[in-house]
């Protein structure tokens, strides 16, 4: 898959993050974080999971997705991810620090 | 004038969940449970082990099981072993296997889905867990009664029996058993019944002299040098020796009767305070046992322990009991709970000894269930669950 086609998809985005915070999640999990339905979800890990940047366990019933740590590129998001929200992190510390 | 400096060094350390670095009185129970499981990190996987604890309240099952989890898990680490040792809590589990598997899951899989399958699919999942992660697991069972009162034996039928459906894969979830009450076992299976009484390890209750080695060493953790007499010490050991040998009643006595000091701003905890504390704590209903009931359950409780204080009648109705909920509910900003939802928490707080149930006989119309107090004065429970809700809102 094309990066454009990864970065471009607000919902595929919303997806990876939430993967690189909380580690393993199931569908429904994913999609309540991410404001998604289920299907839209679905379609977005299929996809992302065709790319080689997620993979499920299944549990039963139950799939439970993380990222592919085996896939450098989805280790390269994942770096991606961190370091753009320590930064936004950092920013915002800075700005109170003003503002005070 | 100069401020009281507090006679506590780090109270903390007097909290029921504490973990104390040395076991004291407990290391031949503690050798046994190192024997029984021995297996588990010289030959994990091969054979799987059940063991009971059995003992009075205070008698140091807790704890002796969660230091061994300690222990052992270090042990099997240095040693490149996957063990886990699990400890839940049945009483706070509801009795319930579904809760009991998934708060065990939960420590492999942090946000395993809460909902939607069934106890089966959950005790699979825990396996293959186990079975792709190459780990092995002790799963405590504390306060088993209440697994075996609310699901009788077939829970405890299918954990001890998980390895049979597995034939050839290697032997990975072995169990501890906790429990107060060894008559529950009555209730199981003959099958399930003897595989679990194989291996009992009896805690009996610790002595004066017991309970003093104990003390003593909580207080050179927990007060400040030279504030906790030898007196005040042999006090607390010999209440809590009359108290059936309650090491967990001991500590907290400690504790209260430290607080006391403090608040009569005291250099020394003095026997005085030991006493103050004893008439403030009723052995039989501590505070935990309290902490550990749900929102609507305190708020029962609180509207019985009122309805108690308002009248000198040994019983009340359940309808009395309901409409004295209902105040308090209103007070809490509550919705209220349905009859048939009351009904379980009256079946609860009667099992776990606050209140005591009978039904209603001759000389009354139709039929109801009667509740009393037995053990509390109404208005120290009501001081106490007002404080504990008060603080849950804050």
């Amino acid at each position: 898959m094309p990066i454009e086609d990864v970065l471009s998809s607000r919902g595929r985005v919303k997806i990876l993050r939430i993967l690189v915070e909380i580690g393993e999640l199931n569908i429904s999990g994913i999609a309540r974080r991410a404001g998604l339905n289920y299907a839209t979800t679905n379609e977005h890990l299929l996809a992302l999971e065709n790319s080689g940047l997620v993979r499920h366990k299944r549990f039963g019933r139950i799939r439970i997705y993380r990222f592919n740590e085996e896939n450098p590129r989805a280790g390269m998001i994942k770096k991606l991810m961190e370091s753009w929200e320590q930064t936004n992190k950092s920013e915002m510390g800075s700005h109170e620090i003003t503002n005070r | 004038m100069r401020p009281h400096t507090s006679v506590f060094q780090d109270e903390t350390r007097l909290d029921i969940n504490y973990l104390p670095s040395r076991l004291l009185h407990r290391e031949t129970q503690l050798n046994f449970l190192n024997q029984f499981f021995r297996f588990a990190t010289e030959s994990p996987g091969k054979m799987s082990q059940r063991v009971l604890i059995v003992g009075k309240i205070g008698t140091g099952k807790t704890v002796l099981s969660q230091h061994f989890g300690l222990n052992i898990t270090t042990e099997a680490q240095k040693r490149g072993i996957n063990l886990h040792y699990v400890h839940v809590n049945c009483r706070e589990c509801k009795g319930s296997l579904f809760m009991i598997l998934q708060q065990t899951i939960l420590k492999f899989i942090p946000h395993f889905p809460k909902r939607g399958y069934s106890e089966a699919e959950m005790l699979q999942a825990l396996m293959q867990i186990l079975d792709e992660r190459n780990a092995y697991l002790i799963l405590a069972m504390d306060e088993l009664e209440t697994l075996i009162r609310n699901g009788g034996p077939d829970p405890l039928y299918k954990l001890t029996r998980i390895h049979e459906t597995r034939l050839k894969a290697p032997q990975r979830l072995s169990l501890i058993c906790i429990l107060r009450e060894p008559e529950c076992l009555e209730m199981l299976d003959p099958s399930t019944k003897s595989t679990l009484q194989r291996n009992i390890i009896h805690l009996e209750e610790y002595s004066k002299i017991q309970l003093r080695d104990i003390i003593n060493a909580r207080v050179t953790l927990t007060f400040r040098q030279g504030t906790v007499s030898a007196q005040t010490i042999d006090l607390i050991s010999e209440l809590a020796a009359s108290e059936g040998g309650n090491a967990r009643y001991a500590i907290e006595l400690l504790w209260r009767a430290g607080k006391y000091a403090d608040a009569s701003e005291l250099l020394e905890v003095s026997p005085e305070c030991a006493r103050k504390a004893a008439v403030s704590i009723y052995p039989v209903i501590q505070k935990d046992t309290i902490a550990s009931l749900g929102l609507h359950e305190k708020l029962f409780l609180l509207g019985v322990a009122r309805r108690f204080k308002q009248t000198d009648a040994a019983y009340i109705t359940m309808g009395d009991a309901e409409d004295a909920y209902a105040v308090v509910c209103e007070e809490h900003g509550e919705r209220k709970r349905g009859h048939t939802q009351l009904w379980e928490y009256v079946k609860t707080l009667s099992a776990s000894g606050i209140i005591k149930t009978e039904i209603s006989s001759l000389g009354q119309r139709g039929k109801t269930t009667l509740i009393s107090l037995p053990m509390v004065p109404a208005s120290d429970l009501e001081q106490e669950l007002s404080k504990m809700l008060h603080m849950k809102k804050e």
